[in-house]
């Protein structure tokens, strides 16, 4: 039987329990965080010296080498975004939130880390 | 013919990542532009619904290796520091084997590392954090996502921003490898 022609099945209209929003909103918040974090240690990086060689990782800690503060600001970053997805996790956890504000925030947030990141606005605090 | 292990990292990190980067944001971006009620049947939903879920963890898995790769195996090649004694101002044959340092020893060619290394060196790393938000948005919602049209947006924005963040990065990474080569 040639079924070519068959009706197209409609999307399910009927009333159907949808997953809090919660969990969801957590990963985008925490994005929003490490873009934050990222920005904020590639711009303390060049306003302190002493930052600068608490941020070189490689040397103090063993993580790679030959990478310099590159590898703190990133491992920082890293670690708020999966410890920042993890506690709001835990928070919001089949709950329901606004998340059209936890959108704005995101975007705040990551607009300034993509701003903090750009080098004419962090080599202004290079010390 | 042959391959240094520096070439052969530069091309894993630069062509082949970057490759399947581009063409899972690509399906990424399709899947989630047309998840809508009004373009796709249920037959459709089922259809698509796995191909966006492997299109954008794929994105998210590369974006993570791409970075991990080119921050820690890549950049130190690139900054490694010359031996004392090496002129840095001059773009000699001997210090063209230390990429930063020759860039920096011109004029002509040293926004090169103060721009655009400095760009792309921290701007790459907010890919994988957007691409994970929306990789996880689609596996949590599955093709429940139709229905959460604000979701569905806030996806393609972050996916959007994450293809941007890689796109600098990458179109950097190229310009200053024909310039100054690792390898």
């Amino acid at each position: 039987m040639d079924n070519s022609h068959a009706e197209p099945t409609p999307i399910e209209t009927s009333p159907v329990e949808l997953k809090p929003n919660g969990p969801v909103a957590a990963v985008f918040l925490a994005a929003g965080i490490a873009s934050l974090v990222l920005g904020l240690f590639v711009v303390l990086n060049e306003f302190s010296p002493d930052i600068n060689s608490f941020l070189k990782f490689d040397a103090n800690f063993g993580l790679g080498s030959g990478v310099g503060p590159l590898s703190g600001k990133v491992a920082l970053a890293v670690i708020a975004f999966v410890a920042s997805w993890a506690i709001l996790f835990v928070l919001w956890r089949g709950k329901e939130v606004d998340f059209r504000r936890v959108l704005i925030a995101s975007l705040v947030l990551v607009a300034l880390g993509f701003l903090l990141t750009f080098p004419p606005v962090f080599l202004a605090f290079e010390s | 013919m042959q391959l240094t292990d520096r070439e052969l990292w530069t091309l894993i990190h630069g062509m082949v990542l970057g490759a399947l980067f581009l063409l899972a944001f690509g399906g990424g971006l399709a899947g989630l532009w047309s998840l809508r009620p009004k373009l796709v049947t249920g037959d459709g939903v089922t259809e698509r619904t796995p191909r966006l879920l492997i299109g954008t963890t794929v994105m998210a898995v590369v974006a993570w290796l791409t970075v991990i790769t080119g921050t820690w195996i890549v950049y130190p090649w690139y900054r490694v520091a010359p031996p004392e004694g090496l002129d840095l101002a001059i773009q000699s044959a001997e210090l063209k084997e230390f990429p930063r340092y020759w860039l920096l020893a011109s004029e002509e060619t040293a926004k090169w590392h103060e721009f655009g290394m400095e760009w792309k060196e921290h701007v790459a790393w907010l890919a994988p954090f957007l691409a994970t938000a929306v990789a996880v948005t689609v596996i949590y919602y599955g093709a429940q996502l139709i229905r959460h049209g604000e979701m569905r947006r806030a996806a393609l924005v972050f996916l959007t921003l994450a293809f941007a963040a890689a796109g600098i990065a990458g179109l950097f990474g190229a310009l200053i490898t024909k310039s100054a080569p690792v390898a």
